[in-house]
């Protein structure tokens, strides 16, 4: 079976404080505006004083079966073979304007656009070049909790309390994502 | 350095945040392409501002030459000038008003815009006591109401707060309450968050104290306890009243190491004033159940070891000394007073002088202490010629006449922008105009700034050397420069050692900058044991191991020992002689709970209901990186409001209202929310003050509605203030 590589995330430690998202900005030179590889989703419920408060870092999770890779009619979207990363080339993308079926397409709206009026699909590549160097993703460096990790899903699934969902994330049976999650205490 | 190729310079950032963070700069042809951080485990992680900071060198308004004011004050109309005709402006400008005025009429401040050792305020101060003396200032903006009320129970300067607790504090903790303090905001750049949710996954159990629920009690709280603001103290000295009523005191430590429990009882228990500090009494001040506050205090006293982090936040308030004190009174009677890293790290007791020595300040000399001078504090510190730095545009506007001890004509702020960030920006633009000279030296065209005559551009500090040393504790960083300055921007020490030229002073000092933390590694080598100068540069920090506190008992770390606490009974002082001899109503010997102005009892509340606070954003340090894309488009500048109150007013998510009082009006979106109690309203300080013509701000800076009078103590009281919410209706 091929590796496939994924992300873990321990969501009790998360704090919301965007350095994994800014550390991709900076790292793949992202320019400021709606496109970014990975976000921080803020989950808010209940009513004053009993409130719960959760966050979630939210990317491409470079799924079993990429719903993307189908619908894109130009074969822009590739999942490479050694580590199952899910890659987009650019040069092929129509754009969103034109096209943006991938968008349509994920459950995790892991696809981003810039501002640009033609603007090209970008995601997470799970920093291939950085891998390529021994180097984990940016944003797994970058986290000053040690939520985020990355690597062979058998490798994270070793992890203590994994769990599939988490609060702010349902597991697609039919896409298969490859993020495991320690889920958040209530 | 062959062409193309890409050099990794190791340094540290550290801009008034308090955090002091690795960053791998990666340098190709003199330009910065990319920021990495470090990867040495067990070391603090750069935040977002950090990993934005790229943005901040190459910012299309980075200040890139000297520029001369045009227009009228505060209007931002500049011309570019040369720096010679800069250097010889200023000094004439400070030559007429000394040889007018003398020397006290020269304010001058700095604060923590990256300027960490060589370029901070040891630079400035050499150069203007070699120039004749300046007016200095006295107390810190951030915790000047817990350095007080430090001073007055344990006779240290040190704060004595929440960065005097240490990492393994937390995780031996049974019980930790969490005082007005949002780590997960404010303290990004240190290792207690993670000490913390160590502590929690351990089986800590957690309580935060708070207006808000914040991210702090999003991610490590069992419990949240709304409080209204300006009300600590009482809470506190209600959960001393059940400690006493339920004999849950520490006997054996109050009698070991405290002064004046009887007394504190006799207050506490409504024998001296004929109020009984019970939580009944406390539920109606603070809005917290009475039988919350009982259970509170309850498991505080009894499940020990149990710590209370007492955040700065509160103490910026009318009577933030007296939130202080009373905590410290608490933790004593507990037994919970936290010793184990107090005074610790080798920061503490480094002796060497990383600027070369300045003469004295003449204008403090033969001057009396000021009569809430702390007995702890320098004879300079105390000096009364010396202006509290939260009331610095009350001097101005002032004088003599208003208690100061000059007339004050001149200002140079160096790397702050206190403008935006102290009580009242209209009253402080009043003050901009009565001076005769005004110098910013700033990296960008601050609120501040656009108030100067002559505004000289200083690099960052990835474009010179420096050093961290006894800043941030245990460590020693050298910043090494990654780049050459951008356009004709300067250090703050090079425009030290320019202006010395100007000013006829010859012996300022020419040493170059990496000369200087050579020589600050040779000192601080004899105390600490340091890589050399050489491997330090390459590796470009060193941690050092925190050393055991002289005089605290290893094996019993709650516990002071057997050292006396420099106060005057050696003890941990509930009741302070030295606070009664100031003779001020309002700073009683013992810890009291002292009705704020513009609380809610306050008359002026028919008018302007809601209590504002100004809490800290994620994305900003103070004022700075507000202006920076990567970081602006994480988080929206908004009042945040309950629910209720924003229905009350018709006031939906996102819509823009208007936030005033007597003193000013901020245009800025409404953040309609759970997460703060209903009448309690939120805007998170530094962000850039935008006037219209009418005056009306539209950045949302909080200072437009903020008093600038300070506590008894000397705080800034930035949350106190009352305000009304309205939607613009246009």
């Amino acid at each position: 079976m091929m590796t496939q590589y994924g992300l873990h995330i321990d969501q009790n430690r998360c704090t919301g404080c965007f350095a994994c998202v800014v550390a991709c900005k900076d790292w793949h030179n992202v320019p400021a505006g709606p496109a970014s590889w990975i976000n921080v989703k803020v989950i808010e419920k209940g009513t004053y004083p009993d409130l719960f408060v959760a966050f979630l870092p939210t990317t491409c999770y470079h799924c079993k079966s990429p719903a993307c890779l189908d619908v894109c009619p130009v074969g822009a979207i590739a999942k490479r073979d050694e580590d199952g990363i899910v890659t987009v080339d650019r040069e092929l993308c129509l754009g969103k304007t034109d096209c943006g079926q991938c968008l349509e397409a994920c459950s995790y709206s892991a696809p981003q656009f810039g501002e640009e009026e033609d603007a090209k699909m970008q995601k997470c590549d799970l920093c291939i070049d950085r891998w390529a160097e021994s180097k984990k993703p940016v944003c797994v460096m970058s986290c000053p909790m040690y939520a985020l990790d990355a690597g062979p899903l058998e490798d994270l699934r070793k992890k203590e309390q994994i769990a599939r969902e988490t609060e702010g994330f349902t597991y697609s049976e039919s896409l298969g994502p490859s993020v495991l999650f320690k889920a958040k205490r209530r | 350095m062959t062409e193309n190729q890409v050099e990794i310079v190791r340094t540290i950032c550290n801009s008034h945040c308090g955090g002091t963070c690795e960053m791998k700069v990666h340098v190709q042809d003199n330009k910065i392409i990319r920021i990495e951080p470090d990867d040495r485990p067990g070391h603090p992680r750069m935040c977002a501002r950090g990993h934005a900071y790229r943005q901040r060198v190459y910012a299309p308004d980075r200040l890139l030459y000297p520029l001369k004011r045009t227009g009228p004050r505060g209007a931002g109309e500049f011309v570019r000038i040369s720096w010679d005709e800069a250097a010889e402006t200023v000094a004439t400008e400070l030559q007429k008003v000394k040889a007018a005025y003398g020397n006290a009429a020269i304010l001058h401040f700095c604060s923590m815009c990256d300027p960490h050792t060589l370029h901070h305020v040891g630079a400035f101060h050499r150069l203007l006591c070699q120039f004749g003396g300046y007016t200095a200032p006295w107390g810190f903006i951030s915790h000047e109401g817990a350095t007080f009320a430090a001073g007055l129970t344990y006779g240290t300067r040190r704060k004595y707060v929440q960065t005097e607790h240490g990492a393994d504090e937390y995780a031996s903790s049974k019980f930790l309450i969490m005082w007005g303090w949002n780590p997960a905001t404010t303290d990004l750049g240190s290792l207690t968050n993670l000490a913390l949710v160590l502590a929690k996954e351990k089986g800590t159990r957690i309580v935060t104290v708070d207006p808000r629920f914040t991210d702090s009690a999003a991610v490590f709280a069992d419990q949240w306890i709304p409080i209204r603001p300006g009300t600590d103290a009482a809470a506190l000295l209600s959960m001393a009243h059940v400690v006493m009523k339920e004999n849950l005191q520490d006997q054996a430590f109050i009698d070991k190491y405290t002064l004046g429990y009887e007394p504190f009882k006799a207050y506490v228990m409504g024998e001296e004033d004929g109020v009984e500090k019970t939580p009944q009494w406390a539920s109606l001040i603070s809005g917290i159940p009475a039988e919350t506050i009982a259970k509170l205090a309850r498991e505080f006293a009894t499940n020990k070891p149990a710590t209370l982090v007492t955040s700065i936040g509160p103490g910026r308030t009318a009577m933030g000394e007296q939130y202080h004190r009373a905590a410290h009174a608490l933790e004593a009677i507990t037994g919970n007073t936290a010793f184990a890293n107090w005074q610790s790290g080798p920061s503490r007791n480094m002796k060497f002088n990383p600027q070369l020595p300045s003469p004295p300040n003449a204008v403090e000399e033969g001057m009396p202490p000021r009569n809430i001078a702390l007995p702890y504090r320098s004879r300079t510190v105390n000096s009364s010629a010396r202006v509290n730095v939260s009331s610095f545009a009350n001097a101005i506007l002032k004088g003599k006449a208003g208690g100061y001890a000059a007339e004050y004509k001149a200002i140079w702020l160096s790397n702050t922008n206190y403008l935006n960030q102290l009580g009242d920006v209209n009253n402080t633009a009043k003050a901009f105009e009565k001076l005769d000279f005004a110098l910013v030296t700033e990296q960008f065209m601050t609120p501040t700034a656009r108030f100067a005559d002559i505004v000289l551009p200083v690099c960052t500090f990835l474009e010179r050397h420096d050093i961290v040393a006894p800043r941030g504790g245990q460590v020693f960083a050298i910043l090494n420069k990654a780049i050459e300055p951008l356009g004709e921007s300067k250090s703050q020490r090079e425009i030290c050692q320019l202006l010395a030229k100007k000013l006829g002073i010859e012996d300022y000092g020419d040493a170059s900058d990496e000369e200087m933390v050579k020589n600050i590694i040779e000192q601080a080598s004899e105390e600490v044991d340091l890589p050399d100068f050489e491997t330090l540069k390459k590796e470009g920090m060193h941690r050092v191991k925190r050393a055991d506190t002289p005089g605290l008992q290893k094996d019993s770390p709650k516990l002071p020992g057997d050292t006396p606490l420099k106060t005057p009974s050696g003890k941990i002082e509930i009741y302070s002689e030295v606070a009664l001899n100031m003779n001020q109503p309002q700073i009683p010997a013992l810890p009291k709970y002292i009705e704020t102005w513009e609380g809610l009892n306050d008359p002026l509340v028919q008018k302007y209901p809601l209590q504002l606070i100004s809490p800290h954003l994620k994305r900003r340090a103070h004022t700075q990186f507000d202006n920076l894309p990567w970081l602006r488009e994480l988080q929206i500048q908004a009042v945040s409001m309950n629910t209720v109150d924003a229905g009350k007013r018709g006031i939906q998510q996102g819509e823009m209202v208007r936030v005033f009082n007597d003193r000013g009006e901020v245009r800025i979106p409404a953040k309609v929310t759970e997460r703060i109690m209903p009448g309690v309203v939120a805007l998170p300080q530094g962000a850039w003050y935008t006037p219209d013509e009418k005056g009306i701000d539209h950045g949302g800076c909080v200072n437009v509605l903020t008093k600038n009078e300070i506590s008894p103590g000397g705080a800034f009281a930035c949350h106190t203030a009352l305000v009304q919410i309205e939607k613009v209706v246009e």
